[in-house]
């Protein structure tokens, strides 16, 4: 019991410091701007927008792909890694699943926002036709964001429990809305049960799915003709790419809130060493993939081929690709594969450059190839031969991250970070098994 | 200076009177000036068919060719110096008019068996008033299709219905209908020869509905006789086979005309996953009820 | 004395001649004015509307001077299901790039029928070459309305549709504005309306169907060339067939193994044994509905299209 109250006390969701109430403003404020803006465009079209003819899709699809991707965390942590019992799991799984729902449901939030008919938008489900990949894609996001949904929720019913009895004195609405969620968990072996075999179900279909999502992702782009795009390889690279995302996504978040919330026992260096070592394996299998995609096309490249890749190594978009791929993908294997590199601090810088250069690289896909189209560009106004993201689609792409980040911001506020009950369990499983090793 | 004076005045008459003139002039100018109208008339004739006048008025404004619509024409029958009104009609939106005669009995030709039209318009407050003559005889087209030796021909003669005399060195056209425009069988012109005829081979291979070929042998816009029109339907082309893919299940079909294999795949995938789904929805309030 | 009564009659000579000169001017123009005043036309102004001219510009005109016609495409439109399109067709352009110019009067009469006012033309005639040491041509590229489009399989609405006699269309009401066809379409021949189409009144009244395209243009959804329908309905060749001055372009219906370019009509096969014609990007598959007749033994050198070519233009803006 005593140990059971410092878990409490320890993982118990606490009221926000003057840090998180300013943290939750500033999100708020971004949000607005990107509403107001999002109305502005609604209004006058999304000529507000630097998108035209040519540059069709801009960083709003490539803002879409870097949700579905990061998501993935999800399927990765939580499913893989509890496949094949990887146990030292149990103290990142719930950030993790927290960064999984906030992040696909911003995915399908966003795609929206992309549409310049809104007002259509029932027209996807009235008239919808399977043979278009975008209908795959507004089947398969739904989907996963109820999975997702669903693999937070069943493990969190012990926990909603137990905070219902902590905050039974202090907080009697808090404790009611707790346990009101808690499905009347009593910890009674028939629940027990439904919860395991519930989560056991999960766990198995959230792989495929995953995979599936990305993959179905990755048609939107190789089911056209254009150079770039039309690649065989493009599923399992954006799988690939997303595995990176995700986990980089993750060390981020799991460094920050250990910060804030003073987690130093639960989520020890241990944890990051085994994230870092994750985090290697992902870039490694990324990095294979993106040599299929870009070097070996050079090796015979035709000439629209060859096009596109010199704008990448050494034309318009050099400078981007590079730091792309030098500083998100072979700096952070570098210094991964060392111990020394797989510390926190460290892991947490690296984490940081894999999402952002993650974010650059999801525009490095789209943009390109729409400038360089099979038959040259002429008749249209010099400004559409370029394409750079205008002042509304900054605010509107950066209120879709802030919302993102409010989510996990809230989830994190009402939600035990590190499940309790698991947490206790495991306690004592080692306890027992100490016990008998003594014996 | 007398004389100076006198001069003087007579200069000053001179061009008082000259500037009156103007003036006068431009009052008189105050008043609309009209326009010319361009009237012209073709006459057709459809062998057993119509027969029919087109008219199109036209006019130059301000150096632009205008269609000038919705005015009134009568047309007249000028026989032995007597113009009988025929009909009227009023040009359209496009300033054409088609007027239709019931036969070509209901005009009288002169005594040497030409007809003699007279498309009269009265002129209004834009345009001045114009007329236009259209002078023709009555000929026929006698049109059939034959097969010689495995080949088919278009066959024409050309007969004044006046003394059913055959009418040589006229040139016709024969071509079969199109969308659009026209095919031309053989050369755009064919001469008639001395009995009036002509006789055209037909190129193999052209496709027809059903292998149905409509020909036409036209005598188009002739000084003496109009513009007469024969039609002869042949069996004798190729049938058209519809090749599109409207009707099958593609790729790029609607939606009622999916792939049967995309129709059947994912929706069993999707119904699968999310029949564990809701099962697994429903264990939640298994738990919630236990 | 003399002299005093010369004087005085200089003098009154003088004030006469003046006097008169005044007079006259003075009639005329009282004159001018009085008949200009009787002319006035005794027009009532019921307001004004707004209209696009011939070329392209927006104008204020008396309603009064509007008339109303009465447009038979409503009843004409009834007769088929647009959907279904013309039964018993296949509509193919074949064009001829050995007499390609760079008149663009094509592009013109394109812009102006179907009240283009965006900043991309649905017809673009593109300065080709291939490679430095092959030659350069113009050549004039619209939909090529794909017997196996990949812009209509992508559509997840069913909002572009492909048609029984090979027309490819856009609903304008049902486009949700995903832009995917745009993505998926490798003639770069479609269009956005990124805004509110700048088009005036000049479709008022006119109940919209995808086979009059730019009829009007609708914000926030897709337009390309529409070979026509609303021309074909009436017997009449699409407008950048009648427009081209130099028999570029020819149409028909393959079926008929016809195609014309309004003076000369020809039969298709022998069109394109005769002069090895080809297909855009025959090798993706597309099977596109346009045929190229190769610029061999040109009329016109390429040259003379130069002074016309716009790199960075394609409409006529007001």
């Amino acid at each position: 019991m005593k140990s059971n109250d410092k878990l409490l006390k320890d993982l118990a969701p606490k009221k926000f410091g003057k840090l998180g109430v300013i943290w939750t403003c500033l999100l708020i404020v971004i949000i607005i701007a990107g509403v107001i803006a999002y109305i502005d465009q609604l209004i006058k079209g999304q000529i507000v927008t630097n998108m035209r003819d040519y540059a069709l899709w801009g960083i709003y699809i490539s803002n879409f792909v870097f949700f579905v991707a990061t998501s993935f965390v999800g399927s990765v942590t939580v499913a893989i890694l509890r496949l094949t019992k990887n146990t030292w799991r149990t103290p990142v799984v719930r950030i993790a699943e927290i960064i999984a729902l906030a992040a696909i449901i911003m995915a399908g939030i966003t795609i929206m926002i992309d549409m310049a008919r809104p007002d259509r938008l029932l027209n996807l489900f009235i008239h919808a036709r399977i043979q278009s990949p975008i209908t795959w894609d507004v089947i398969i996001i739904p989907t996963y964001i109820a999975l997702s949904f669903l693999l937070l929720y069943f493990p969190l019913l012990p926990d909603l429990a137990i905070l219902r009895e902590h905050f039974k004195k202090d907080k009697p609405t808090l404790s009611k809305w707790y346990g009101k969620l808690s499905l009347n968990w009593k910890g009674s072996k028939a629940q027990k049960n439904i919860q395991s075999k519930s989560i056991q179900i999960i766990a198995l279909m959230i792989i495929p799915v995953g995979l599936i999502l990305q993959t179905i992702d990755a048609w939107l782009f190789s089911t056209t003709y254009r150079i770039g795009w039309d690649s065989t390889n493009l599923g399992p690279y954006f799988i690939a790419g997303a595995f990176v995302a995700g986990i980089g996504a993750l060390v981020t978040v799991v460094y920050i809130i250990r910060r804030v919330y003073k987690l130093e026992d639960y989520i020890t260096n241990f944890h990051f060493d085994k994230l870092g070592k994750l985090l290697v394996l992902a870039c490694l299998t990324y990095l294979y993939f993106n040599i299929n995609e870009y070097l070996i096309p050079a090796f015979t490249a035709t000439e629209d081929e060859a096009i596109h890749l010199n704008t990448l190594f050494t034309g318009h978009y050099a400078p981007l690709f590079w730091f792309v791929t030098i500083g998100g993908l072979i700096l952070p294997i570098i210094i991964l594969l060392f111990k020394k590199g797989r510390k926190p601090l460290p892991m947490f810088l690296i984490g940081l450059i894999v999402v952002i250069a993650s974010w650059w690289k999801r525009y490095l896909i789209v943009t390109p190839t729409l400038l360089h189209p099979f038959l040259p560009i002429q008749g249209v106004p010099e400004s559409w031969h370029h394409y750079f993201p205008s002042v509304h689609e900054w605010l509107i792409t950066s209120a879709t991250l802030a919302m993102a980040l409010l989510i996990i911001t809230i989830l994190v506020r009402y939600l035990p970070i590190i499940p309790i009950q698991r947490t206790a369990d495991e306690q004592e499983e080692l306890l027992k098994t100490n016990k008998n090793a003594e014996q | 200076m007398k004389n100076q004076l006198n001069f003087n005045l007579i200069l000053l008459a001179l061009f008082g009177l000259l500037l009156f003139s103007t003036s006068f002039q431009s009052l008189h100018a105050q008043k609309v000036k009209k326009e010319k109208v361009r009237l012209k008339a073709q006459y057709i004739k459809i062998m057993d068919g119509e027969i029919y006048l087109n008219i199109k008025v036209t006019a130059r404004v301000k150096r632009k060719n205008i269609k000038v619509s919705n005015i009134d024409l009568t047309i007249y029958n000028k026989v032995n110096n007597k113009k009988i009104k025929v009909g009227e009609t009023t040009t359209n939106i496009d300033g054409e008019s088609k007027f239709v005669f019931k036969s070509l009995n209901s005009i009288k030709p002169d005594s040497t068996n030409t007809y003699n039209l007279v498309i009269l318009f009265k002129g209004n407050d834009i345009f001045k008033k114009a007329k236009k003559n259209i002078v023709f005889k009555d000929v026929n087209i006698r049109a059939k299709f034959i097969t010689k030796d495995s080949i088919n021909y278009i066959s024409a003669t050309l007969i004044d219905t006046n003394k059913d005399s055959l009418v040589g060195n006229q040139s016709l056209t024969v071509q079969v209908q199109r969308i659009f425009q026209p095919l031309f069988i053989g050369e755009e012109f064919i001469i008639t020869d001395e009995n009036g005829t002509i006789l055209v081979p037909i190129e193999e291979g052209i496709p027809g509905i059903d292998g149905n070929l409509t020909f036409e042998v036209v005598l188009n816009d002739s000084d003496n006789f109009g513009t007469v029109k024969a039609i002869v339907e042949a069996p004798i082309g190729v049938p058209i086979v519809d090749e599109s893919t409207f009707d099958q299940r593609t790729m790029w079909s609607p939606r009622n005309k999916t792939p049967l294999f995309l129709l059947i795949l994912p929706n069993l995938l999707i119904f699968s996953i999310w029949g564990l789904i809701i099962y697994l929805i429903t264990n939640l309030f298994k738990i919630t009820k236990s | 004395m003399k002299n005093n009564n010369k004087n005085s009659r200089r003098k009154f000579l003088d004030k006469g001649v003046k006097f008169s000169l005044a007079a006259v001017v003075g009639g005329i123009g009282l004159s001018n004015i009085a008949s200009k005043l009787s002319a006035k036309p005794n027009k009532s102004s019921g307001g004004k509307i707004e209209l696009m001219t011939t070329d392209g510009t927006l104008i204020e005109v008396d309603s009064t001077e509007v008339q109303e016609i009465n447009l038979p495409s409503k009843e004409e439109s009834n007769k088929y299901n647009v959907r279904e399109g013309f039964s018993n067709r296949k509509f193919v352009m074949v064009v001829d790039l050995a007499k390609c110019k760079n008149a663009l009067k094509c592009q013109q009469a394109c812009n102006k029928g179907h009240y283009i006012t965006g900043d991309n033309a649905w017809l673009k005639v593109y300065k080709m070459q291939e490679s430095k040491e092959t030659a350069p041509y113009w050549m004039p590229t619209q939909c090529q309305h794909c017997d196996q489009p990949a812009c209509v399989t992508v559509c997840p609405v069913d909002a572009t549709f492909k048609r029984k006699d090979g027309i490819v269309l856009v609903d304008n009401e049902r486009c949700i504005g995903c832009r995917f066809c745009m993505a998926a379409c490798p003639y770069s021949t479609r269009v956005f309306n990124w805004k509110e189409p700048d088009q005036g009144e000049i479709t008022l009244n006119v109940e919209y169907t995808p086979d009059y395209a730019g009829s009007p243009s609708v914000k926030g959804t897709v337009d390309k060339c529409d070979f026509c329908p609303h021309q074909i309905v009436k017997n009449e060749l699409p407008f950048c067939v009648t427009a081209c001055p130099n028999g570029v372009f020819y149409f028909g219906d393959k079926y008929e193994d016809t195609v014309t370019n309004g003076e000369v009509t020809l039969r298709l096969k022998k069109l394109l044994e005769d002069k090895a014609g080809y297909r855009l990007m025959e090798g993706l598959g597309t099977e596109p509905s346009v045929y190229y007749l190769p610029p061999v033994d040109r009329l016109v050198d390429f040259k003379e299209g130069l002074d016309k070519y716009k790199k960075f233009q394609s409409t006529e803006k007001s």
